[in-house]
């Protein structure tokens, strides 16, 4: 079944019953929008001493359940034999200098939008116990989310620097307010790393439009230019720093695992889940999609930064003595392996690189919550006094073990045909590197291993804090993240109905994701020998 | 249409007249005087916008009225307006002269929007900067005394500036003024009075390293009176700048080069002092002059789209800049001035955090969009190292206004007896509420509006004759 999801990455085309009867134009601005608009809503709703403190949070899940429904309507519109955008949305903006307020999404852009769909959904979850200033909490975490989806949708640089910039503040100030005890150091450096980054953006995006005669920041226009190789290389490296510092990458990772450590839980799903995806997610629509030639020059590059990010992940993780620090040190590796993907620049491994954009996400959610929600219950970070708790903790240590399992890629996982797509199409082009990746998730795998053994199968220790297993509100917004992946691992086409070929609800990710691939990696596909005799 | 025009300069005279004799009159009887100045300024805003597209000229060709003049006068009654109906006017030491002040220097400014020969534009520079002077005098005498020697230098500058200028060219007339640059060659003689100049504005503007009064004034000043001096007084130096650039256009190797590098300073300086300063008047005062930095670097491109960036940018800086300190009002001190002002003022308080982001160009505000704009201008136009600069500054800028906003939505009231003179609370009014709200509709809608309010500053632009 893996082995066929796997095949099924060419893209097919699958006609889904139903897709494409309701195009409305405006799916995807009530992803961004409403969130906005609830946010601002919610602090006109008097609260006096935290009276309402619930129904504020039952705004936000109610928002995020509605972000769903309208996401699970595209999803199953979207129309997986169509290459280009859809669910397209254009209107002049600053028209003087170009700048369009435009909107759409490809296969790749609805995995993303799927991906903080559930992400945002789990997120809420994970912040039901927030006690403090809750209005101020739940209006800045609708905030980071709209900003997320505003930047998985654009298809305007002027766009997609906005949200990529504006994410910064709601994150950094929730850091701030409702962080642990380092939040002061996490919350800078997250506003240092990200603001870099947001930096880089603008200028590659202000380097391409200078460069392609200043008409226009769409990104059909902006990064389909020809522009000379000096230029390419320039946009490129600026590309690659926005996205390295995003998602991130070594050696621009300084702020992770402070953040993972530090940042609230419901933050710390958030930024791991979806808004540090958008770093790879970058690379794939402005680098790899648009710029084959950049996207050659810089591949090596790119893949020696993945490689080296998973190894050094790895190592950390391994020789970590907190809990949270090395979860926020193994949710940077399927960062790597996504971007990796992408740089080995073959049709499979792309593929492989944009289902990696929705079960690395995920993984990497999954672990940092796990983690950070398995110290919370055990009352200690300490890797020296955690030990034996899968006895006192089964809900947890299954979770756990889903998560590692995801991270390392194993079959039943959604990883696990993304991490073989993209080894497997990577050896081609990049096999010294390829086989440096293969080295660092056997690393990884060492450090699971170390850790879940020390964690939750060695001896129990007398001297830790007292212990209890997760809630039922824990095992929500975990089970949803756990659940997702082993739903794609289980059927990455969708369920069918039995004895056709008719998906039941759901096309499928892989179909979904496969829409748009062909014409990504079209410039990518090796040249036919008997083709060219 | 063309005799309506010049209603809003005559009311926002006459308002400031009354209001000077009102300040003999008890205290008791200028109560509504605030609510009354604020709905007057309101008219002449409308009366702006309403017949202010109507092109004409005044007074023998001494005043226009054009895109450019409807823009940059849009601004500043809009900045003046807000400024008034935000302040709390407890705090002030002469209420009535205070709103007299503001309006004079936002008649300056109009002046200065309107005008087409030197003359107009020192004498609208001159007044706007005399009101600041006064207004700051009020409350601290030694602090008007400083700002009266620095703007004296500021203001020799630029007299010496445009003397030679005129000495050089043989025309006082701005459109004379650019026919002879385009018939003549970049020389030293022109390029040394344009740098002094350009220096004599750039301290009217409070630039890094320029803010000998500046600052110390905006510190020390009542919250009026600093919104004054860093942003109506600032927007009035800026358009004077503007129709200097414009009329040297065709020489921009005497003006391109000193702007440049004032732009690059002032980014890089105000970002930076903003991120290192604790008190929020300070910063807002550095996040502002890093503000003028890119509206500097916009005029430096010397062509249209960068001078209708920077003027749109103009714009947001006005209204900020001036505002945000009324909007502040006593919170001098530290940032525990600010600490739960969301909790206690609102509406203020988002005004204040609404300020903070624009003027440090953070998203989605308007200081975002004109930055960005800008920032377009300097890559078309090759300025690659002043951009990167710019956005080193932004970053900096950036980091400055989410410690702003920490300590106004997650910082917990300081205590009653811990409130000292410099973080009183602002005495809640039904005024002042609504002139918050009014503040974050603006700003808002800077952004939300920015198509035709940026197609507007584009026509200004080319009002200015650039093409």
């Amino acid at each position: 079944m893996i082995l066929a999801g796997i095949a099924l990455a060419s893209p097919t085309p699958v006609a889904v019953p139903g897709a494409g009867i309701f195009t409305s134009p405006l799916i995807l601005s009530l992803t961004i929008w409403v969130p906005v608009a609830v946010a601002i809503g919610m602090n006109f709703i008097p609260n006096p001493r935290g009276r309402y403190d619930t129904l504020m949070k039952q705004i936000a899940f109610f928002t995020n359940l509605g972000i769903v429904f309208v996401l699970f309507i595209a999803y199953n519109q979207f129309q997986t034999f169509l290459p280009g955008m859809q669910f397209e949305e254009k209107l002049p903006w600053l028209a003087s200098i170009g700048v369009n307020y435009h909107l759409g999404v490809d296969g790749p852009g609805m995995t993303m939008e799927v991906l903080s769909g559930i992400i945002g959904i789990s997120s809420v979850l994970a912040s039901w116990g927030v006690r403090e200033r809750v209005r101020s909490y739940f209006t800045l975490l609708l905030l980071l989310q709209a900003s997320v989806n505003g930047a998985i949708a654009a298809h305007d640089m002027f766009v997609l620097v906005l949200f990529w910039g504006a994410a910064v503040i709601p994150a950094a100030l929730l850091v701030f307010g409702w962080g642990g005890p380092r939040r002061e150091a996490a919350a800078w450096r997250l506003v240092g790393y990200w603001g870099l980054g947001t930096a880089a953006l603008l200028v590659a995006a202000m380097t391409a439009y200078a460069a392609s005669g200043g008409n226009s920041f769409d990104m059909d226009v902006l990064l389909k230019a020809t522009l000379t190789p000096r230029v390419q290389l320039a946009v490129g490296v600026a590309l690659v720093i926005a996205a390295a510092t995003r998602l991130p990458l070594f050696p621009l990772h300084g702020w992770a695992s402070h953040v993972y450590s530090d940042a609230p839980l419901g933050v710390s799903v958030v930024i791991a889940g979806s808004a540090s995806r958008l770093g790879a997610y970058l690379l794939l629509r402005a680098l790899v999609a648009s710029d084959p030639d950049a996207a050659r020059l810089m591949a090596p590059f790119i893949a020696i930064l993945a490689a080296l990010s998973i190894g050094y992940a790895a190592l950390v993780a391994l020789r970590s003595v907190d809990l949270r620090s090395a979860a926020a040190h193994l949710a940077m590796v399927p960062g790597g392996i996504t971007v990796f993907g992408l740089a080995a620049l073959t049709p499979l491994s792309i593929a492989g690189g944009v289902l990696s954009l929705f079960t690395g996400g995920l993984a990497a959610a999954l672990i940092v919550a796990t983690a950070w929600t398995l110290t919370d219950r055990a009352q200690t970070r300490s890797l020296q006094l955690l030990s034996g708790l899968a006895p006192r903790m089964p809900i947890l240590t299954w979770i756990f073990v889903i998560a590692t399992l995801a991270l390392l890629g194993v079959p039943l996982m959604a990883s696990f045909p993304a991490e073989t797509m993209i080894l497997f199409g990577s050896f081609k082009t990049q096999p010294v590197w390829a086989f440096a990746v293969a080295a660092g998730l056997v690393l990884t795998a060492a450090a699971v291993a170390v850790i879940t053994h020390r964690v939750l199968f060695g001896e129990p220790n007398r001297d830790a804090p007292p212990v209890s297993d997760a809630s039922l509100g824990e095992s929500w917004y975990l089970g949803v993240m756990a659940g997702a992946l082993l739903w794609v691992g289980l059927f990455p086409g969708g369920p069918k109905l039995p004895g056709t070929q008719q998906p039941i609800f759901d096309p499928g990710l892989i179909n979904i994701m496969s829409a748009g691939i062909s014409d990504i990696a079209a410039p990518y596909v090796p040249p036919n020998p008997a083709a060219t005799q | 249409m063309k005799n309506y025009v010049l209603i809003p300069e005559a009311l926002v005279v006459a308002v400031a007249l009354v209001l000077v004799l009102l300040g003999r009159a008890p205290r008791r009887s200028r109560r509504w005087a605030p609510l009354a100045a604020t709905v007057l300024v309101a008219v002449a805003l409308a009366v702006e916008l309403w017949a202010g597209s109507t092109l004409a000229s005044y007074l023998g060709g001494a005043l226009v009225q054009d895109r450019f003049a409807l823009f940059a006068k849009t601004a500043v009654l809009l900045a003046a307006g807000l400024a008034i109906a935000v302040t709390d006017w407890s705090d002030e030491g002469a209420p009535a002269i205070g709103m007299a002040m503001i309006l004079l220097a936002a008649f300056g400014a109009m002046i200065i929007a309107s005008a087409t020969d030197f003359v107009g534009l020192w004498a609208g520079l001159e007044l706007a900067a005399a009101a600041g002077v006064v207004l700051v005098s009020v409350r601290r005498t030694d602090l008007g005394l400083r700002l009266l020697v620095a703007g004296g230098v500021a203001s020799a500058l630029v007299l010496i500036g445009l003397a030679f200028v005129y000495a050089t060219t043989g025309a006082a007339d701005l459109l004379t003024v650019r026919r002879a640059a385009a018939a003549a060659n970049p020389t030293l003689p022109l390029a040394i009075p344009v740098l002094l100049l350009l220096g004599g504005l750039a301290m009217r503007a409070g630039l890094p390293p320029l803010q000998f009064a500046r600052l110390p004034v905006g510190l020390g000043a009542s919250p009026l009176g600093a919104g004054l001096v860093i942003g109506l007084v600032a927007a009035a130096a800026l358009t004077v700048a503007f129709k200097i650039s414009a009329s040297l256009l065709p020489l921009p190797a005497v003006f391109s080069p000193y702007l440049m590098v004032v732009a690059a300073v002032a980014m890089v300086g105000g970002g930076a002092a903003a991120l290192a300063t604790r008190s929020p008047r300070a910063r807002l005062a550095y996040l502002a002059a890093g503000q003028v930095g890119w509206i500097a670097a916009g005029l430096a491109t010397h062509y249209r789209t960068g001078l209708g960036a920077s003027l749109f940018l103009l714009g947001a800086f006005a209204v900020a800049a001036t505002a945000g300190p009324s909007a502040m009002a006593g919170a001098d001190v530290g940032e525990f001035a600010l600490a739960g002002m969301g909790l206690l003022r609102p509406a203020r308080a988002a005004g204040i955090a609404l300020v903070f982001l624009s003027l440090a160009g953070a998203p989605p505000l308007g200081g975002f969009f004109g930055e960005f704009a800008v920032a377009s201008a300097l890559a078309t136009s090759g300025a690659l190292w002043l951009l990167a600069l710019g956005l080193l500054g932004a970053v900096m800028s950036m980091a400055a206004a989410v410690g702003t906003l920490r300590a106004i939505y997650l910082q917990s009231p300081p205590d009653e007896s811990r409130r000292a003179a410099g973080a009183r609370l602002p005495v809640l009014t039904r005024l002042s509420t609504g002139g918050a709200v009014a503040l974050c509709a603006v700003l808002a809608g800077y952004a939300v509006f920015a198509n035709p309010i940026f197609s507007l500053a584009d026509q200004g632009a080319e009002a200015l004759g650039l093409r």
